[in-house]
């Protein structure tokens, strides 16, 4: 275990009282390029391919057996289709396919409006409720009741409800990805902490000051893991809610390709909804580094 | 506006408790307690631990009703938190807002101020607690005694009459403790305010103390009030090997044992 100590410092244990032994050593801990495992970043990058290669392996063998073959259509068949479908447009349609305008936008587009509403539900009523034991007390039941109901069985009463078109969808979606996010915003809300709300209050701090900079990025953190439930969450309840009485949409596509035995096209749509799910998280990620760089940083620091 | 960065001195406020006693149902937390905190210096009150000191604090800063007594800061009751109050709490990484920098926590108290004024006292606040340069900072970059200034100088751009400090020095190590001792010294003397401080340690509360407050064990009272004629400034090593201080010391830890140990009447 001789891996990169060269930049540690040591600190003589007689110091004298300089300000610089007293602050810590890990200002924003400067950027390693050897993430958790220890390894060069290279040999990390290599071992995170070995998985998804030895998925495509199978895959691959999967497809070449005769009686699977007929249904598993082979990874670089599938990828074809990917591309013909999804990438295949010329200059002006910004080389997209027209399976990209037809049918990945307009699921996109559901999914994230419903996750949308959901997170402006999920956190106003969140902070509501979590402000406020007695809410709290109220809701949690109800709280409960919703959360715990498989959402799915309830598409028909949202087309019921909703009619037909892109509304019965996107609300089923947020129905049922705002529960993760509801019950991490209470969760958050009330973990601020006595000592903190006091200073608040000791300070005369405003109301809506309180609000917005100290009950809010408090509670961001939970927020946040929450959201990240709801994103995965959201894809699937996308796929479900198109598999009926829908015109367009990756699900809607996965139902007709089988149905019309074009397994090819089936592929594709799946190798469509693993790059989104990739995508979406990667793009989630990002925006969570840099707003809660501070959370990062602390919980570090009192490791 | 250029004056403001000397926070006034001589208008000092003083206050009052009259017979405050607090209880919570049936259980007294606080029986009935009395007593005056000059103006301009610093008070201590000490008590062994559980002697409802955090529900004293609470009281003076407004954020508790007494049962029964009266409050009064500046000659007037105490009716929620009071203009011209700062607290500094014990436990520092819980009463800092970790994700702000230290500039934007010394300042988040006075938002409500033009930004200039508020540039103006937080730069101030900064040097007074021996901290410029490390505004941009995230508290929990720092270690506890620098976190602990960052709270103090919280306090100070606000530019209190009165100064709270709940148990402020119990939560760091004893070196640091005696820096922040003589920090909090110098800083009341060069700006006159009022410093009330809650602590169960003996040897800290005369130290710093003008006055102690000697709190019986809960339902408490006032057993002793002290007044502390050492010479300022002090010094760690002069005053505590001074006879008086041992003296006092001694009076003031013969008092909290005796009340202790006495069954609540």
């Amino acid at each position: 275990m001789t891996i990169q100590q060269g930049s540690e410092v040591h600190v003589p244990l007689s110091a004298p009282e300089s300000e610089a032994v007293e602050e810590r050593a890990a200002v924003p801990a400067p950027p390693r390029r050897t993430l958790r495992t220890g390894f060069p970043w290279p040999v990390t990058v290599l071992l995170r391919l070995v998985a998804p290669a030895a998925i495509i392996g199978i895959w691959y063998l999967i497809s070449q057996r005769e009686r699977s073959g007929l249904f598993v259509k082979d990874p670089l068949t599938s990828f074809e289709r990917f591309v013909e479908d999804f990438l295949s447009g010329d200059a002006s349609r910004l080389f997209l396919g027209d399976a990209t305008f037809d049918h990945l936008f307009p699921s996109v587009g559901r999914a994230l409006a419903g996750l949308g509403i959901a997170i402006v539900v999920g956190v106003v009523i969140g902070v509501l409720l979590g402000i406020s034991p007695v809410m709290t007390a109220l809701f949690q039941p109800l709280v409960h009741l919703g959360r715990s109901l498989p959402s799915p069985a309830l598409l028909g009463v949202f087309f019921f409800l909703f009619g037909t078109g892109d509304s019965p969808k996107i609300f089923l979606i947020a129905f049922s990805v705002v529960w993760p996010i509801l019950l991490n915003t209470i969760d958050g809300v009330s973990s601020i902490g006595q000592t903190r709300a006091q200073a608040a209050q000791v300070f005369r701090i405003p109301g809506r000051d309180v609000l917005t900079h100290i009950v809010l990025p408090g509670a961001a953190p939970k927020i946040f893991a929450g959201i990240r439930t709801s994103l995965s969450f959201s894809l699937i309840l996308m796929i479900i809610s198109e598999l009926q009485k829908s015109e367009n949409g990756l699900g809607y596509l996965l139902i007709q390709s089988q149905r019309t035995f074009d397994y090819a096209g089936f592929w594709a749509v799946l190798i469509v909804l693993v790059i989104l799910g990739v995508a979406f998280n990667t793009i989630f990620l990002a925006i969570e580094r840099r707003a809660l760089a501070w959370h990062r940083g602390a919980t570090q620091q009192n490791d | 506006m250029t004056e403001t960065s000397v926070p006034p001195t001589g208008t000092s406020a003083e206050l009052l408790l009259d017979a405050v006693s607090r209880s919570y149902g049936e259980n007294l937390a606080v029986r009935s307690i009395s007593a005056e905190v000059p103006a301009s210096k610093i008070s201590v009150i000490v008590g062994p631990s559980g002697c409802g000191k955090s529900t004293l604090l609470r009281i003076i800063s407004g954020l508790d009703e007494p049962t029964s007594g009266r409050v009064e800061f500046e000659g007037v009751p105490v009716k929620g938190v009071p203009e011209g109050l700062a607290m500094v709490f014990q436990d520092y990484s819980r009463s800092l807002f970790p994700w702000m920098r230290v500039d934007k926590n010394v300042a988040f108290p006075i938002k409500h101020l033009p930004a200039k004024e508020r540039a103006e006292r937080v730069r101030f606040a900064m040097q007074e607690v021996g901290l410029s340069g490390k505004e941009k900072l995230y508290p929990w970059q720092m270690s506890g005694g620098m976190q602990q200034r960052v709270a103090i100088a919280r306090a100070l751009a606000s530019h209190p009459k009165l100064l709270l400090m709940d148990e402020p020095y119990a939560s760091v190590d004893a070196q640091t403790r005696a820096d922040l001792e003589d920090l909090l010294m110098r800083i009341q003397a060069e700006l006159g305010i009022t410093v009330l401080v809650v602590t169960h340690d003996i040897d800290e509360s005369v130290y710093l103390a003008d006055r102690i407050i000697v709190l019986s064990a809960p339902p408490s009272v006032v057993t002793e009030v002290i007044e502390v004629d050492l010479p300022r400034p002090r010094d760690h090593i002069a005053t505590k090997t001074d006879p008086r201080f041992v003296e006092i010391r001694g009076h003031v830890t013969r008092l909290l044992r005796s009340k202790e140990h006495a069954a609540p009447v």
